[in-house]
């Protein structure tokens, strides 16, 4: 039935927890950026949207990690364990599955920084989860070189999707930002005229 | 501050009311993402046959001599250049049914 067999099921299985990965990825960079201290979602206290990051995030790697085990444990392509973690070492397109490997190490790294958040620090970690906003771009472009599938039809449809709302979400906190008043300003701005904190701390 | 004090209370319960709702809705949202995500999945894997399986036939046109594009397809038809007995095998298998059905679906 649709040509998955025992023998293919593993390839299935990686390319398409790769585009599952993939869109759980976008949506996690898309809550990270239209979110920030004060931000919120409809229906969701501030709380509940940072649990949200979160456990789409835990979920997103869980994806990634059967994305990366079943390529691994596919028997049609060798890649081999060190190629998943060590960029630009696969002998099968090595540019591609570099920039995979490159994407993985960076979300390890913030994986590993926030869950020893406490012992690191808040500053450390905060630089560390920086690295989250390069992993995405790098695995996109993991994902469009080393699959054809997201070339075409529906996937590439979705594909040109994920990007477009990572790019509004960030031109939307571009836009936001620059409109609000610079933090060198901040201090004396609030200094001469107290209205501006009390109108903050209405919102 | 007597009216502070006063409304401390219902403020609190009414806080812890929220809270509670904010979780329930929060668990609600991740157990359907994680639940639409194992779905899209299985669809995914169902619906790419159809899209590989023109590359597949590709392959298998390549290994019979007639076809030069295979690298095209999916990962695995570009994949091997030690010989195109290993790519051509399980995509061709997949492809004889694939590619019949590819057409209508």
């Amino acid at each position: 039935m649709h040509g998955i067999t025992s023998g293919t099921a593993l390839w299935y299985a990686s390319r398409a927890t790769g585009v599952v990965s993939l869109v759980l990825l976008s949506a996690v960079m898309i809550i990270g950026i239209l979110v920030n201290r004060q931000g919120r979602l409809p229906g969701l206290p501030r709380f509940a949207v940072l649990g949200l990051h979160r456990n789409l995030s835990l979920l997103a790697v869980a994806f990634v990690g059967l994305h990366v085990v079943t390529a691994v444990a596919d028997s049609f392509v060798s890649i081999s364990l060190a190629a998943v973690v060590i960029p630009f070492a696969s002998s099968y397109k090595p540019l591609w599955l570099g920039l995979g490997a490159v994407s993985l190490d960076l979300m390890a790294a913030v994986i590993v920084t926030s869950l020893l958040r406490r012992h690191v620090g808040r500053r450390a970690w905060r630089a560390v989860h920086w690295l989250a906003y390069a992993s995405w771009p790098v695995a996109v472009l993991h994902s469009i070189g080393s699959s054809t599938d997201l070339h075409r039809g529906l996937l590439l449809d979705l594909t040109i999707a994920c990007i477009a709302a990572v790019a509004g979400a960030l031109a939307w906190r571009v836009a936001r930002a620059s409109a609000a008043l610079p933090r060198a300003r901040r201090v004396p701005e609030l200094m001469a005229d107290p209205r501006p904190m009390a109108r903050a701390g209405d919102r | 501050m007597s009216h502070q004090q006063q409304y401390a209370g219902p403020r609190g319960a009414a806080g812890a009311a929220a809270r509670e709702r904010g979780k329930a809705r929060l668990r609600a949202v991740t157990i359907s993402a994680a639940a639409a995500s194992l779905i899209g999945a299985g669809a995914v894997a169902v619906a790419l046959p159809a899209a590989s399986s023109s590359a597949a036939a590709s392959t298998s046109q390549a290994a019979s001599g007639s076809g030069s594009s295979g690298g095209s397809g999916a990962s695995k038809s570009g994949s091997s250049s030690s010989g195109l007995s290993s790519p051509a095998s399980a995509p061709a298998s997949s492809s004889g049914s694939g590619q019949v059905t590819s057409g209508g679906s």
